[in-house]
């Protein structure tokens, strides 16, 4: 991921002010040739110059001095400095007097600003460079082979601070501290900061963190665990390796955790995240009458048996698949995808054939709907990138252009990658804005944009046996995802299905897998990769072991300790309905429907196959529903906003369904019935649960007290009782309890 | 005191206004929308007779049943015939014996044999289009209730077809008693029986919970878990339905293992060139599987025919046999034109066994067929037949260069993914069998963007027409000699003349010309391509292909085409074309090579037209590069001239035609004005006579005697009430007087005009 040119801006001037506390320093340093490839080059990453938005910036750089980006093509960075701008850039019979310095060090006007202190002892190595003549050693030098953090893992109490050292190797065996020259970064600020010379200081929260450092090209990472130390004197019985894991680190850190949740919540819970709906009141009741030991367990198996299982998380993957609405005629190919995506789910395909069957789609869309994929991702380096991101939670993008600041991705690995890709053709089909996909014959390959040297197809540096002509490299592709060694694919899925479930990833963010972004609990995620490989792929098992865990069920009520915990999972982080299983809760419990263009009436929107619906219900758009334009989950928005308040108070589609004639609301006001009846109807359908007795005591109040119009006239008693009914209702919607997920 | 907060009146009210004024802007708009199409709009294509749908669209082989039909221009209904004539039908009468509109009773005798035909309905304007009808060997259902939810489901048996349309934007339920154990085949035809309907199909439990889906136009098995209840739902891609969405939903047992017979479907147009002449019903060789890498390739001996399955996904098929310099060897492949979605490619490599292992040479490869002429691409202008007479297919030549081993690679080039057992293939290596296959399709042309109509019209002719029927020969294993096209078996007043399909080319056309005179009548005609191959005499069939729907717009609706069982041509004996042109002579027109021809024309025109001329374009071999020319439509006779020189036409007999578009003032049953304006003098006159008639009661009443006054107040009272009935039956008069001149109003409407053949002798150049 890119870091915005701010950030970078902020980082130089730290790098400066570390700059000049350790000039005077250099002593000695005179003593030995100046390395281009091992001095110069990690000074000028240091002070930021080869940054995107300094003089690595596309395009020929800052003011014609074109640096490659992190100093990654040493022969370039050495060709700039020393043969171009008319050799000013360094002035070998007075060292200071060159541009290089004159302008990194702010004497002479820098649009960059002062990066160098001249007392800098950076600001002297580089001086001695040039006054040395400037030589670039890349091919006589001791090569950088790796660095070594040290400690490269330490726990921490809060407040606690621990200076980091970086020891760099060289091919010759030597060893170099460069604790002034790496950079550092930390994954979670609000967890542990880090100083520009590597001081880490932790801060309040508890748990795992990791400050990524990075030293010419290569990248580590030093491990913090932050405990609560809390007495964990009780955790919940374990039901799986799940809990095993969970429970184990929060014992580790010293977090209790909350009790596992009741059946209430539970159930609500689980139908709310496996079939993305309120469970029914009838269910709600059977659930809670029973006295079945099994009675979780065999709600979860009847969820993931339903329609509404493949319903639900076909929603999710619509919109990862960007199956998006730019035209009328898109509707037959949307339609299509999404329902073989849904059938999927309900066929419980597993996941490594359903990944296959869209990778390597041909046809037309009518006959193999994945094919409708290729008609919205059309070019194979868009292609490439949203496998990467989507199937193995590794962004690829910025290696397009140049080697991953914070990855071990080159371009090469790009080309390799969309090389898979270069032999799919296509032929216009009968219907319009639709091509026909076919393999094409002939060996693949994929041209580096820089290099110019075509690359046959490799998986993120594993290498693939020769693929003939006449075999469709995407399945080849798709063999090496399905491996059960591949390292991404199935780690990068239950990270995924990690964070449907417990609202955070155990890598965040859960598409963002790289050996600088480690899990909060590797252990777990390990087990849970190893599980959904020797599974076969199942996404229904890997659902059940995460949700019959005990983990997994646990109170959402913090106890006096975990209410700090953000990311060990010791209670259940609440979570607000999204658009459409919002919609479809208020909707049941209003008895309404809302009328979705083309489908059928009764349909729900957590069916809805594209975006276009987004247009024509407000609702949608105002809580967040994606339109399909990027592979990110993220582009779900979760967040709550005002809005979606005022939404909810006063908007006219709202109105409309508690005021329905046909809604539950006039029902309920025409029922000769006891209004406590109703009221512990409106409760189980709302909250899956009986009302309090408090809150029982106020409804009734409120649904038996006399109502007067504006002049004070007793308003009639049926309409009064509907509209008392209507309140309550719009009570509920309203409260917290009913749009959260707890 | 609490106040409702959804209590907002006023906001009510002016919600209510505003969508008042909505409301009324809405129906404006489509006002003026209405006039805009009446004012301006200019059709395409003279009325022609279209059935469109039957409900049911088949029945069960010895029972009789009620069929309705539905169509365009179906005026004066007559027989409804099937291309089986033992298939019959009669009008529905009514209880007055009065025939009722548009119902017919179907016979199907006992002996009649499962599968697809053709119903078309004879009407005023001649035969209409076809619809396909199926017989079938189960118990017939036909919804008749409402069944969108799984309370209204309808009751059905299992062995049992259930005739229904889709309904729109809903799901249409049935539900079924089904025992553990049992297997079920769930099959419900659509595409492949002329509707417009892509499926989804799924079977659910008794609580409607969905359990297996099919969307693909595939078929479901269907392994019964339970005693029990079950649910068949079935719905559009999209949740569009109507009439035209119909469909027949099969339900029936299978015994484990047996293979899967599926509903009868029509044929693709590319089917047309399968199987070559010769070829066996079943292949000599099955493919044995594994044959999937070198060391395990399949031997056989050519030549050989062999069938096979591209299963499971990404499958290879290896085939290695010997063979020596100079054998040339035809490969042909056949499995999209058994209407699958697969796209078969060979590769054919030498491989030489070295000490180091093999060494493979690619030798040749071969994929598609091509389509011999440009097909339509999907834009909104007509740039060529949207039908396809190429294939994904295969068909090529193996030249063998050296003696040695060979190994034939068969693959899918769409079966990466995808593992059906049912995309078979039938392949046929054989020494070179030159022959031709023949498909053709009414001819076309750009008359307005997105039209397609004319590609779905019957070959219904008016008086004095000339349709033109464009026809594509498939050529194989090296033949390319002259093909000569015939038609006969035609009704009287009506001939044929082909354009021949000329040596190395593909493209032929057929005119059919029914003279002005011709009468009322239909015939199944017999259309067939002449050659000779290698000094013998081969006659070969040409299938017609047609649209399933017409095709106003291009753009909203994916062109549906498919093979025809027959050919039938008739004459509506009741109307005439608007304009005919024809050489002002029979005689063949005499040329001297490198000169000049003035070809006369003579022009009846039997309309008005709008604009003073037409262009016209000319069609046969190599005359297809004349210039196009504007034909006089105020005159009786004009010329054309062809420029020999130009058109390097050599020595030899040809026939030519001239097509192009007109706009004729088209009325529609003028006659029928007539009739109605006699059928209301008529009723006037009688109304006229019971007024006078009642005026002299009324005068007798006014005289009569107290014995007498009775009996005359009856007679009036009588007479007053004949007098309402034939007032009644005047405004009815005219009423169908105003709705027929309102129809037989002069419309613009633009079709295609095609010259009858004119016959032209180029004689050879006098040597100077």
């Amino acid at each position: 991921m890119h870091r915005t040119g701010f950030q970078y801006l902020r980082t130089a001037g730290l790098l400066l002010v570390a700059a000049l506390m350790f000039a005077g320093q250099f002593a000695g340093a005179q003593e030995r040739p100046v390395s281009f490839v091992n001095d110069v080059v990690p000074i000028l990453t240091k002070a930021g110059c080869n940054v995107g938005v300094c003089h690595a910036k596309a395009g020929g750089g800052q003011n014609g001095f074109q640096l490659s980006l992190l100093g990654f093509e040493i022969q370039e960075d050495f060709e700039h400095l020393v043969k171009e701008g008319r050799g000013r850039r360094l002035f070998a019979a007075v060292p200071e007097r060159s541009l290089l310095l004159l302008k990194g060090s702010g004497q002479v006007p820098h649009g960059g600003g002062v990066r160098l202190s001249h007392t800098s002892e950076s600001y002297a190595l580089l001086k001695e460079w040039i006054r040395q003549g400037a030589n670039n050693d890349s091919d006589k030098v001791a090569r950088f082979v790796d660095f070594e953090i040290q400690p490269d893992r330490k726990t921490l109490k809060r407040h606690q601070e621990q200076q980091l050292k970086v020891i760099a190797r060289y091919s010759d065996g030597s060893q170099r501290d460069v604790t002034q020259q790496a950079l550092y970064e930390s994954n979670d600020k609000a967890m542990a900061d880090v100083s520009d010379n590597g001081l880490v200081k932790v801060q309040d929260i508890t748990g795992k963190v990791a400050i990524m450092v990075r030293y010419q090209g290569r990248i580590s990472v030093f491990n913090v665990a932050i405990p609560l130390g809390a007495p964990v004197e009780q955790v919940p019985p374990s039901r799986n390796f799940v809990d095993d894991a969970v429970f184990a680190n929060l014992k580790e850190l010293g977090i209790p955790p909350s009790p596992v949740c009741d059946d209430s919540t539970f159930l609500r819970r689980v139908t709310l995240d496996i079939g993305g709906r309120l469970p029914t009141a009838e269910e709600t009741a059977a659930f809670l009458a029973s006295n079945s030991p099994d009675k979780r367990d065999h709600a979860i198996d009847e969820l993931l048996k339903s329609p509404d299982y493949a319903d639900y998380f076909a929603s999710k993957w619509t919109n990862l698949l960007k199956n998006r609405r730019d035209d009328t005629s898109d509707i037959v190919s949307n339609f299509a995808f999404h329902a073989w995506i849904r059938d999927s789910i309900l066929a419980n395909k597993p996941y490594d054939q359903f990944v296959r069957e869209l990778l390597a789609a041909t046809g037309t869309v009518i006959d193999n709907p994945p094919v409708a994929w290729y008609k919205r991702v059309k070019e194979p380096k868009d292609q490439i990138e949203d496998v990467a991101q989507l199937f193995l939670g590794v962004r690829m993008q910025c290696a397009q252009c140049h080697h991953h600041p914070f990855e071990r991705w080159s371009q090469n690995d790009y080309y390799s990658l969309a090389a898979f890709f270069s032999q799919v053709g296509r032929k216009p089909s009968s219907t319009r804005g639709e091509d026909l996909i076919f393999h094409k014959r002939g060996i693949a390959a994929a041209t580096n944009i820089k290099s110019g040297i075509a690359l046959k197809p490799a998986a993120l540096s594993d290498a693939i046996p020769e693929i003939p002509a006449d075999v469709d490299p995407r399945l080849k592709l798709a063999d090496w995802m399905s491996s059960p060694t591949n390292p991404f694919f199935a780690k990068s899925l239950v990270n995924r299905y990690w964070k449907h479930f417990f609202q955070r990833g155990l890598i965040e963010p859960e598409d963002d897998i790289r050996d600088s972004n480690p899990p909060t609990n590797p252990e777990l995620l390990a087990a849970l990769e190893k599980h959904f490989i020797t599974s076969g792929f199942d996404l229904k098992e890997l659902v059940r072991v995460i949700t019959r865990s005990n983990a997994y069920q646990l109170s959402s009520t913090p106890n006096q300790h975990n209410i700090v915990d953000r990311q060990n999972y010791s209670r259940y982080y609440p979570r607000r309905l999204q658009a459409e299983v919002l919609l479809d809760a208020i909707d049941y419990l209003a008895t309404t429907q809302t009328d979705f263009a083309n489908l059928p009436p009764g349909t729900r929107a957590v069916a809805l196959p594209d975006n276009s619906y987004n247009r024509s219900i407000p609702f949608l758009r105002v809580f967040g529903r994606p339109e399909g334009e990027s592979v990110c989950e993220c582009e779900r928005v979760q967040s709550s906003s005002l809005a979606q308040s005022l939404h909810l108070i006063n908007a006219g589609d709202i109105k409309a369904k508690l005021s329905h004639p046909a809604g539950r609301a006039e029902r309920l006001s025409k029922e000769d019935r006891p209004a406590e009846a109703k009221i512990r109807e409106l409760y189980l359908v709302a909250f899956s649960r009986e009302p309090r007795a408090e809150e029982l005591k106020t409804s009734l109040n409120y649904l038996t007290e006399q109502r007067l119009d504006l002049e004070g006239k007793p308003v009639d008693a049926q309409k009064a009782s509907r509209e008392n009914i209507q309140d309550l209702i719009w009570a509920l919607i309203n409260a917290k309890e009913f749009l959260f997920n707890h | 005191m609490t106040t409702s907060i959804f209590s907002n009146d006023n906001s009510a009210i002016s919600r209510r206004v505003r969508a008042a004024i909505r409301r009324s802007l809405i129906i404006c708009s489509l006002f003026l929308a209405a006039v805009t199409t009446d004012v301006f709009a200019q059709s395409v294509c003279l009325p022609a007779p279209r059935l469109l749908t039957t409900m049911p669209m088949g029945g069960k082989a010895g029972t009789q049943f009620e069929i309705t039909i539905s169509g365009e221009n179906l005026d004066e209904l007559g027989e409804l015939a099937f291309s089986d004539r033992r298939i019959t039908t009669a009008q529905k009468l009514d209880a007055a014996g009065q025939p009722e509109p548009n119902k017919y009773v179907i016979t199907i005798p006992a002996d009649c044999p499962v599968g697809l035909y053709e119903a078309r309905a004879m009407t005023r304007l001649g035969i209409s289009s076809s619809r396909v009808f199926s017989v079938g060997s189960l118990t017939e259902n036909v919804r008749t209730k409402p069944n969108t939810t799984l309370a209204t489901a309808m009751e059905i048996d299992v062995n049992s077809v259930t005739n229904a349309s889709m309904t729109n934007r809903a799901v249409d339920h049935y539900i079924f008693n089904a025992k553990k154990g049992q297997r079920l085949i769930v099959d419900c035809a659509t595409r492949g029986i002329d509707s417009k309907l892509d499926a989804v199909v799924i079977v659910a439990d008794a609580a409607g919970r969905d359990l297996l889906v099919e969307r693909r136009g595939g078929v479901l098995d269907f392994a019964v878990p339970d005693d029990g209840r079950y649910v068949l739902k079935v719905h559009e891609l999209t949740f569009k339905g109507g009439v035209e969405y119909f469909y027949r939903l099969g339900l029936w047992e299978l015994p484990a293992g047996a293979p899967i017979v599926r509903q009868p479907t029509t044929k693709t147009v590319n089917s047309f060139s399968w199987p070559p002449q010769g070829v066996a019903a079943q292949a000599e060789l099955a493919e044995v599987e594994p044959n999937n890498i070198g060391a395990k390739a399949q031997k056989i001996t050519l030549p050989c025919d062999i069938a096979g399955s591209f299963f499971p996904a990404a499958d290879v098929d290896l085939y290695e046999f010997e063979a020596k310099k100079g054998e040339e060897w035809w490969v042909e492949v056949a499995s999209e034109r058994f209407g699958l979605s697969t796209d078969p490619a060979v590769l054919v490599q030498q491989v030489v066994r070295t000490a180091d292992g093999e060494k493979l040479t690619d030798v040749a490869e071969f994929s598609d067929i091509p389509s011999p002429v440009k097909v339509s691409s999907n834009g909104y202008a007509y740039d060529g037949p949207p039908y396809n007479a190429g294939t994904s297919d295969v068909l090529g030549k193996l030249v063998i260069k050296e003696d040695g081993v060979y190994r034939l690679q068969l693959t899918d080039l769409f079966g990466g993914t995808r593992s059906n057992p049912r995309n078979i293939y039938r392949m046929v290596i054989r020494k070179a069998a030159p022959d031709f296959a023949l498909v053709s399709w009414a001819l076309h042309m750009e008359l307005r963007n997105g039209d397609r109509n004319a590609l779905s019209k019957p070959i219904s002719l008016r008086g004095g027409a000339t349709m033109a029927l464009e026809v594509i020969a498939m050529r194989r294993d090296g033949f390319d000699g002259d093909i000569d096209l015939v038609m006969d078996g035609l009704p009287e007043g009506v001939t044929a003349h082909g354009l021949k399909i000329p040596a190395g080319q593909s493209r032929g056309l057929m005119l059919i010309s029914a003279h002005q005179n011709a009468p009322r009548a239909i015939g199944s005609a017999n259309f067939q391509g002449r050659a000779v191959i290698n000094g013998s005499a081969v006659v070969r069939p040409c299938r017609l292909a047609s649209m399933s729907w017409p095709i106003p717009d291009a753009w909203n609706e994916v062109p549906v085409p498919r093979l025809m069982a027959d050919v039938p041509v008739s004459v509506s004996g009741l109307e005439f074309t608007p304009l005919s042109v024809a050489p002002a002579s029979k005689e063949m027109l005499q040329v001297t090579a490198g000169e000049k021809l003035t070809i006369p024309l003579a022009i009846t025109r039997r309309s008005e037209f709008s604009g003073a001329t037409m262009e016209l374009r000319t069609i046969g071999a190599g005359f297809d590069r004349n210039p196009a020319f504007n034909l006089p439509l105020t005159a009786d006779s004009s010329q054309a001239v062809l420029d020999l020189a130009a058109l390097k036409t050599p020595p030899g007999e040809y026939l030519i035609a001239f097509y192009g578009g007109a706009v004729a003032k088209y009325r529609h049953r003028p006659d029928a004005v007539v009739s109605a304006e006699e059928e209301k003098k008529k009723a006037e006159q009688d109304a006229a006579a019971i007024d006078a008639e009642l005026k002299q009661l009324v005068e007798a009443a006014k005289s009569a005697t107290s014995e007498k006054k009775p009996e005359v107040d009856k007679a009036v009272e009588m007479a007053t009430a004949r007098q309402k009935v034939a007032a009644a039956a005047v405004a009815a008069a005219a009423d169908k007087v105003k709705k027929a001149t309102q129809v037989a109003q002069p419309r613009d409407i633009v079709d295609i005009v095609v010259s009858e053949p004119i016959a032209i002798r180029v004689n050879p150049a006098e040597k100077k």
